[in-house]
């Protein structure tokens, strides 16, 4: 591992977006108009190259040969100074500009700039079509660009104070993408939504990192992580419970909300009006697993509270078969697609909270390529019905667009976790790991899987199986190259991720496939205090293969009932909503979760609001109006000297002068 | 003692500039308009010569000649002084009418001496002289900026009350010579004014002597009470030097008032430290109450720029920390603080000056309005340096303020002091939140607002440069302060006044002596 080519990769991977965001900004409208794509593709695509070189220093993904150092923390400069003395024992007194590489940054790295390259390629052609008006096209590349920069700084930082500063700069551009077509009422308040309820998280995030610098003295992770493992704190008192699971929690919430778990997940399904390139890269592939990946980071400190863990997992396993069950009845594609994205989250943490760190890892990173092929699919639906996403308005579409269906196909296959698709792969592992744990969560995982494959295929048949159906005056067409490449080179990701983490082996799954291979002893020693505090080996599946079997079942029976209710049966599907009609109607409107808030929350709020308006409109501008009196009096009674004339402007002086004189004779 | 070569080595940016503001002066007598025009031309290279001299040229204590003392604190302010100099140079390049160019631009240069060797000089004297050196040509530029009865006015005030401060300042000279019996300032050393405000009780001479310099000095950096000039003189003055004025003479002010404190031990007797901080507390107060009730731009920096004196005056009050990092150093959170304001407060007014409302510069809210759209460089430009001056990240500002009020909780737990200090941060930030409103007002017209009247790019590519490097700076000096606050720290760690530990250099002592 050579640190001086970590160094310059780090760099570049931050810089090059960066300076394609910078450049689309300067010169997008007035030079480069239609050609704005150009700097931030090749922006990202030099990112993408770095973090191969990255991934390549440390071994590459087949490297599961340990050699040495799996780590490595590079300083790039010192920032801001802090107050902290400088003495030997903590040099640390300033904040640094520091990267730290371990295989957890690589796959992120990884993950993050592919992904978000397909779907800047994609964009190309999409937004051609649905750009602004007037000036979108420039703005929409020069805030992705914007976004690869900051989510590549909130993956490589090496201290909380730049993983903060990622934090917000990719919230920032969330709030940016989602309101792009801001002249939409909805799309206005959607950003609001998204900003206000991630604030709330972001609030306890936030406090998080500061009770950090209380306790430890010091935002790097390498000495917060050091002291943690040895229960230390800066002043040298040994670091109790209450703290370590005060930090965990404060921190998790910042994760609730950037990932949006139960109950700070409202604001992402309405994100689904920014563009739909922005829902697959931000909103699914990307930044919403930014919370996984910060508590995998933290791993040392979470999993020195067992409360801590316990709420990761719980809240975890609860949001999957919260949101799986609100996907069930949902009509818009992409809402179904948001919520489902919120259930696959849950998953992940509900990995992390059963010490499955690698698994959860796993999981996020076939997640982004197979959810963002099908947000992209679903965009290209979008694209060909002119703008409408609703299933109950076009149908039978297979024929019209061969190849986003058979893409999405695959894609709904890999999310339904059907058997030798890499969704299967990683979410089995996550199910092993929490029926070992808990058969509780393990059966909620089970449970959430089913539904995941009969939601999803309920999408598949209803989209494009049966009558073709297209809104009226829509000219249905297939869409070009520039989507359906990156389309295809997703598909490829979604069916062959998963195969990173399986090895050939004899008396495997179906006999010759053994999960828990290079990806996870790869990742291993960045997740390692994981393994460490669980008990159970999780490389060996042991007995686990009739889990694997099972789940595979599930999935291929919720496909297959899908297929029966809205294929075989058409008028089946109106009946299953007529028997349990308040079932229904709960998950149709989201269990009034969004009313909820609204009746306990925002309604109370805006009262409040409209309160301290009232105070301040009458009593605090009285008090205002009564304070400034007195100048204004005084100014009244020295008119003479306040004219601008200079003989009353120096008896001013000379007056302030005698009252410090007397003032200090009189002290 | 070292000998006269050695002197030039030391002093050559101060001669550099001398000479150019010389040069200058003879370049725009030459007949015919080619020639004049060249005379910023001149200066320019003059400051940019400087600048590069200064960076390599260490100041040697040693071998200060008779009167200065060349510590760190001289590279720091020649530094800043240079480089901002040389963007206010840019920023005022077609300011002066074609037969005023070579008065005007030699103006400028004298000024900066001035402020060059205020940071140098170790004698009340020499101090006195270097601050006047670099405040009489301000009035000057004033009367030169702009053919306007406003402009004269506002020099001939500007002059007679910095006459007035001028004589309190050196009234109160005269008492600490009278106490301490010598004009040396022996910055660093334990010299005789040191010993003087170590006695118990001090002697009331000196007392009155310091509270009389302090007084001059805060006319300089604009602080209430002697703050009235301020608003008539900012508005008078075309945009551009207002850019100046803003910098240069509060810089000469903070410094020589840190060099005045630092003589006298930094061990302020009560009164003075009450004082201060009921003058701190006014000055941001007042300033940022009157710049909310403006409808003109410029007089709403002007008041804004009083609301930052206020601010340094807080870190000064915290004064120089041994051994403490940057952010617990008061005087090194000032000198950031000050280079910082020197070029956003430059920027926006250079901004102001880049746009022509009916023949004029920019001055009211109403010639802004949606700028973003007929001049959307100028429009960032101006967010840029007015989100800095509110303090936000990701400018400088944000980084200046972090400094200068994370200064005030630096005092030890014992220290009496400890407690107002922090209320006095408390109000630095509720002051600045109050100072948000007509800084976003600022950044929220050129963007929110549909326009009201036609504006035309002025002439300049230098003005252009100019705006460009201030508001740059804001970011580049956000991601990347560390060269300038080491700087900062190193040269408020040449002020600490060793209790013990350093021995008196006779031979530096002998060199500050009036011979």
């Amino acid at each position: 591992m050579d640190v001086g080519i970590l160094k310059t990769c780090g760099i570049l991977i931050l810089l090059l977006p960066a300076a394609g965001t910078v450049l689309v900004g300067a010169l997008g409208r007035p030079v480069l108009r239609g050609r704005s794509h150009w700097p931030v593709i090749l922006g990202v695509a030099g990112a993408v190259i770095c973090s191969f070189v990255v991934l390549g220093q440390f071994g590459g993904v087949s490297g599961d040969e340990a050699h040495g150092d799996t780590q490595a923390v590079v300083s790039v400069y010192q920032w801001i100074a802090t107050g902290a003395p400088e003495t030997r024992e903590a040099p640390a007194a300033w904040f640094n500009i520091s990267f730290l590489f371990d295989p957890l940054t690589c796959v992120m790295l990884v993950t993050v700039t592919g992904v978000s390259l397909l779907v800047i390629i994609y964009s190309r052609e999409y937004m051609r079509q649905h750009g602004h008006p007037e000036r979108g096209y420039e703005r929409f590349f020069a805030f992705l660009g914007l976004f690869v920069f900051s989510m590549c700084a909130l993956v490589l930082s090496g201290n909380f104070l730049l993983l903060y500063l990622g934090w917000e700069a990719v919230g920032l551009c969330s709030y940016l993408l989602i309101g792009f077509y801001y002249g939409k009422p909805e799309a206005a308040a959607a950003a609001k939504k998204a900003f206000l309820v991630n604030r709330i998280g972001d609030f306890g995030f936030g406090l998080g990192i500061l009770l950090i610098y209380l306790t430890f003295n010091t935002l790097d992770y390498q000495a917060v992580f050091g002291m943690v493992a040895d229960r230390a704190t800066a002043s040298g008192a040994a670091l109790t419970d209450g703290r370590i699971t005060a930090i965990a929690l404060l921190l998790f919430c910042g994760a609730v909300g950037k990932s949006a778990q139960i109950p700070l997940y409202v604001w992402l399904p309405d994100a689904m009006e920014g563009p739909s390139p922005v829902s697959a890269l931000i909103h699914a592939a990307t930044m919403v697993t930014a919370g996984v990946y910060m508590v995998a980071r933290c791993g040392v400190i979470f999993t020195q509270s067992s409360l801590a863990m316990a709420v990761v997992a719980s809240i975890g396993a609860v949001t999957a078969l919260f949101a799986a069950t609100i996907a069930l009845t949902q009509h818009d594609m992409k809402r179904v697609l948001a919520y489902s994205t919120i259930s696959q989250l849950g998953y992940m943490f509900l990995g992390l909270g059963v010490f499955a760190a690698t698994s959860a890892i796993f999981h996020l990173f076939t997640h982004a390529f197979f959810k963002a092929l099908l947000f992209l699919a679903a965009g290209s639906v979008m694209h060909a019905m002119g703008g409408v996403i609703d299933m109950r308005r076009f149908s039978g579409l297979r024929r019209i667009m061969p190849w986003t269906y058979r893409t999405f196909v695959i894609g709904g296959l890999a999310l339904a976790g059907f058997p030798l698709l890499s969704g299967f792969w990683s979410k089995d592992e996550i199910i092993h790991a929490a029926m070992t744990r808990s058969p509780l969560l393990g059966a909620i995982g089970l449970l959430t899987a089913v539904m995941t494959a009969f939601y999803t295929f309920r999408m598949v048949f209803r989209a494009f199986h049966g009558a073709q159906r297209v809104p009226p005056g829509v000219h249905a067409h297939e869409a070009g190259k520039w989507i359906l490449v990156p389309l295809c080179l997703l598909a490829v990701g979604a069916i062959g991720a998963g195969y990173v983490n399986v090895h050939i082996r004899g008396g495997g799954f179906l006999g010759f496939l053994e999960p828990g291979a290079a990806f996870e002893s790869f990742l291993h020693p960045a997740v390692a205090p994981f393994a460490s505090a669980s008990h159970h080996a999780s490389s060996e599946h042991g007995g686990g293969h009739m889990l694997m079997y099972l789940s595979g079942l599930l999935a291929v029976a919720g496909i297959g009932v899908a297929w029966w209710v809205y294929v075989r049966r058409p008028d089946l599907a109106g009946g299953l909503a007529r028997m349990s009609p308040q079932a229904y109607d709960l998950s149709y409107n989201k269990y009034y979760v969004d009313e909820m808030y609204d009746a306990g929350v925002v309604k109370p709020l805006r009262g409040s609001g409209k309160l301290a308006f009232g105070i301040d409109e009458y009593v605090i501008d009285g008090l205002i109006w009564l304070v400034t009196a007195v100048p204004r009096l005084l100014a009244f009674g020295l008119k003479g000297l306040q004219s601008g004339s200079l003989q009353g402007y120096a008896v001013t002086m000379a007056a302030g002068f005698a009252i410090i004189l007397l003032l200090v004779l009189w002290m | 003692m070292g000998n006269a070569s050695q002197y030039l080595v030391q002093l050559l940016p101060e001669l550099i500039v001398t000479v150019g503001a010389c040069v200058a002066l003879f370049v725009g007598l030459t007949r015919g308009s080619a020639g004049r025009d060249r005379t910023a031309a001149v200066s320019l290279a003059a400051l940019l010569l400087a600048l590069l001299a200064a960076l390599l040229i260490k100041p040697d204590p040693a071998a200060s000649p008779p009167g200065l003392l060349l510590t760190s604190l001289v590279y720091y302010v020649r530094l800043i002084t240079l480089a901002i100099g040389v963007l206010i140079l840019l920023v005022n390049w077609h300011v002066p009418t074609q037969r005023e160019q070579g008065e005007f631009f030699a103006m400028v240069l004298f000024s900066v001496v001035g402020i060059l060797f205020t940071a140098s000089a170790n004698d009340l004297v020499v101090l006195f002289f270097a601050i006047e050196l670099g405040s009489v040509p301000t009035y000057v530029l004033i009367g030169l900026s702009r053919e306007d009865r406003r402009a004269s006015e506002a020099s001939v005030k500007y002059f007679f009350l910095g006459a007035m401060a001028a004589a309190l300042m050196v009234y109160g000279f005269s008492f600490l010579y009278g106490a301490a019996g010598t004009t040396a300032l022996q910055s660093g050393h334990a010299g005789a004014l040191v010993s003087l405000f170590a006695a118990d009780p001090v002697p009331s001479f000196a007392m009155i002597g310091l509270l009389l310099a302090v007084c001059g000095l805060l006319f300089k950096v604009a602080a209430v009470p002697f703050h009235v000039y301020a608003p008539d003189v900012y508005e008078g003055a075309a945009s551009p030097i207002t850019g100046l004025l803003g910098f240069l003479p509060k810089l000469a002010g903070f410094v020589a008032l840190v060099k005045v404190l630092s003589a006298c031990g930094w061990a302020m007797p009560v009164w003075l430290q009450w004082m201060l901080w009921i003058v701190a507390a006014l000055t941001m107060t007042v300033g940022n109450v009157l710049a909310l009730r403006q409808d003109n731009v410029k007089r709403t920096l002007a008041y804004s720029s009083i609301a930052h004196t206020g601010y340094m005056l807080i870190a000064i009050l915290v004064g120089p920390m041994a051994g403490e990092g940057p952010m617990r150093d008061g005087v090194a959170a000032m000198l950031f603080y000050i280079a910082i304001y020197g070029m956003m407060n430059l920027g926006a007014f250079a901004v102001l000056a880049a746009l022509s409302v009916r023949g004029e510069a920019a001055e009211e809210f109403s010639d802004l309005a949606g700028l973003s759209r007929r001049h959307p460089g100028a429009a960032v430009a101006l967010a840029v340096c007015a989100f800095s001056l509110m303090g936000f990240p990701p400018t400088a500002g944000f980084l200046g303020k972090v400094y200068v009020f994370s200064s005030a909780f630096s005092l030890g737990d014992g220290d009496p002091f400890r407690m107002p200090l922090i209320v006095l941060a408390v109000i630095g930030v509720i002051n600045s939140a109050i100072a948000a409103v007509y800084y976003l007002r600022i950044a929220g017209t050129c963007y929110l607002r549909d326009p009201l009247v036609e504006t035309q790019p002025a002439a300049g590519q230098p003005l252009r440069v100019g705006v460009a490097l201030c508001s740059l700076a804001m970011l580049v000096l956000f991601v990347w302060p560390k060269p300038v606050v080491e700087q900062a720290k190193l040269a408020s760690d040449d002020l600490q006044i060793p209790a013990a530990a350093a021995a008196p250099a006779p031979e530096v002592a002998a060199a500050g002596q009036p011979d």
